[in-house]
């Protein structure tokens, strides 16, 4: 019984993207609230999900009833589970700030069709995590990229068809390369589950070295291209900046990260260390991660649109992640999975602050931040927790996760990341730190100096400080956290 | 040289996907024109299906069709696979033609180079 709940909670948030339409005459709070109700009903079966995986283990559900070497399998440990549990969470909080951010940008009657797109995207994403099955990812990944696209698109602009074409052809690109990895992988196994795969590739893969190695090559290409590892990142930008406010908190903090976790699964649950060993993908992940965190933050620092320059520090920090991943070491996977769920936090805060700014006062040039701190004192201060965590300051998860990064870079005989790890974490504070200085000890052109709570929607306001504390929250009392998500990475090697 | 010309024979429609891959991706990172882009995708989803369905081929296989004689089938998992795959690029191509109509509307042309020089030009003024 309990093993039907992850597809009953796909079911029910696909359904509601198809009711959306039907009240389409009624008041739109209507819609919202209902929405909301639903995203509450699936979080709670996650969290029964979670509990039960937590005490009896993984358990499979088969789709109607197949064999695993015919059917569909979704496959539910505590991996899957977990992070689908942690992005219900954390869309929770969005979805709460985008009813009252109402959307900038979005014309009124499109309001609806952005909400049947963020429910279909929901949708993509738990299938994506759930299955055990490569070609079922490479169809969830396809919905999940449309659905993506389709939002940064609906801001009727001309930079949005421009960013969102350029986004389509390279994402494409990655899905397409990616499928001729798993057409790869199934010439020599004949299973697309993963599972199975698994086995066959441990038994056999060295009689078959080229397709292993062509097939994992093309696998980690295709899925760094859509999560931004730095040589492929030139769509993110582009795409994070001009898409609504609260999409942008989405697209970055969580769309990036599930195209990461494919690329675990497909590391470390498809190929498994047999094959990581010999073939020397952790060399190139980390000097790919390593030149990322570099040029990331280089790229950052020259932009003047400040979501544009929130978009680079994206990139950077994929490149910790992609470091952690590219140490195989259970340490450097828990740091990596660490971060994943940290930058979540601190770049969801960063987007919906500077999405409250922007709401409010209608400006997206850093230069204009000046004396912001005494105008929109919540949102200003969360951006600071933001933007400090980002640069690793004690007391905030960045700080945890490159404690971690740099432990686990230790641990693998890599001294020279810590190297990196440091002077990205200066390049970050050089391009953070100004707009923090500038906003709270700057006078600003109006020379309001008085500060009080800024007049946002309380919808808006309550997620931001939500995201702040859970910032510091978790830099302050990693232990749990960290102790699971161990778990989970030896779980994963 | 007979040998190696019974080995490209052999894999032909390995060689061919590979190819028509390359010519895909070529055409989607060199030309600036936007439908011309599109097609690139098309063709590297063709090579990708291509490969796909030729990894299911049996030497001397029919289709699998139950009939009572005694023959050998092939496979014909990877062509159920690649009818999904199939539509998934129809609906990306549809998508992004549609994309392309409003960047014509918007900015009265479909060539890349001329698209950026466009905004350039904006983001000069």
């Amino acid at each position: 019984m309990i093993a039907q709940l992850p597809i009953v909670s796909m079911v029910m948030l696909l359904g509601m993207a198809l009711i959306i339409p039907l009240f389409k005459r009624r008041n739109f709070s209507v819609t919202t609230s209902l929405g909301f109700v639903v995203l509450l009903a699936v979080w709670v079966l996650t969290l029964l999900v979670l509990w039960h995986v937590r005490v009896e283990g993984p358990m499979t559900y088969r789709f109607g009833n197949y064999e695993a070497f015919l059917g569909i399998e979704l496959y539910i440990d505590l991996f899957a589970v977990l992070f689908v549990f942690f992005i219900l969470s954390l869309i929770m909080v969005i979805y709460v700030y985008s009813t009252g951010d109402a959307t900038e940008g979005v014309a009124e009657k499109e309001y609806g069709r952005y909400y049947i797109l963020l429910f279909i995207l929901l949708f993509a994403m738990l299938g994506i995590i759930y299955t055990n099955d490569l070609f079922n990812t490479y169809v969830f990944m396809e919905i999940l990229s449309i659905t993506t696209v389709s939002i940064i698109s609906i801001k009727r602009k001309k930079e949005n068809y421009t960013a969102s074409f350029r986004y389509v052809m390279l994402n494409e690109i990655g899905s397409l390369s990616y499928l001729f990895g798993v057409a790869l992988l199934y010439m020599v196994t004949g299973y697309t589950n993963i599972g199975l795969v698994a086995e066959s590739i441990g038994q056999h893969w060295t009689a078959y070295p080229a397709n292993a190695t062509t097939a994992i090559g093309f696998m980690v290409v295709g899925v760094g291209i859509k999560s931004a590892v730095f040589p492929f990142h030139v769509w993110l930008p582009d795409a994070h900046s001009t898409a609504p406010s609260s999409s942008s908190a989405i697209l970055s903090a969580i769309v990036v990260k599930v195209y990461i976790l494919i690329m675990i699964k497909v590391l470390f649950r498809v190929f498994g260390l047999s094959v990581l060993d010999v073939i020397p993908v952790s060399t190139l992940l980390i000097a790919v991660a390593a030149t990322g965190m570099i040029m990331g933050s280089m790229f950052a620092m020259a932009q003047t649109d400040i979501k544009r320059m929130l978009g680079y520090s994206s990139v950077a920090q994929v490149g910790y992640i992609v470091m952690g991943i590219g140490l195989i070491s259970v340490l450097g996977l828990q740091a990596a999975l660490f971060h994943v769920v940290s930058h979540a936090l601190m770049k969801a805060a960063l987007f919906l602050s500077v999405g409250a700014i922007i709401y409010k006062k209608k400006i997206r040039k850093v230069s204009e931040f000046n004396g912001m701190g005494f105008e929109m004192p919540v949102a200003m201060v969360v951006f600071t927790i933001a933007a400090l965590g980002m640069i690793g300051v004690p007391m905030t998860t960045g700080f945890i996760s490159k404690l971690n990064l740099g432990l686990a870079a230790l641990d693998g005989g890599q001294a020279v990341l810590v190297f990196v790890l440091i002077v990205s974490g200066f390049l970050n504070a050089l391009y953070y730190l100004p707009i923090i200085i500038n906003a709270f000890l700057k006078d600003n052109p109006s020379q309001i100096r008085v500060m009080r709570v800024e007049k946002i929607p309380k919808t808006m306001l309550g997620p931001l400080v939500v995201l702040g504390a859970l910032i510091v929250y978790f830099g302050l009392f990693p232990g749990v956290l960290i102790r699971v998500l161990e778990a989970v990475a030896a779980s994963l090697l | 040289m007979s040998a190696l010309l019974e080995s490209v024979l052999d894999h032909i429609n390995y060689l061919g996907a590979m190819a028509l891959f390359v010519i895909g991706l070529h055409t989607v990172v060199t030309h600036s024109n936007l439908i011309k882009k599109i097609m690139g995708i098309n063709i590297m989803g063709t090579a990708v299906f291509l490969f796909f369905v030729a990894i299911g081929n049996v030497t001397d296989g029919v289709p699998p069709i139950i009939t009572g004689e005694d023959v050998i089938y092939i496979n014909p998992l990877p062509s159920v696979l690649i009818l999904t795959g199939i539509v998934v690029v129809v609906s990306i191509t549809v998508y992004s033609l549609s994309l392309v109509v409003r960047i014509y509307e918007t900015h009265g042309t479909v060539d890349q180079k001329e698209i950026a020089r466009l905004n350039d030009e904006e983001a000069g003024l």
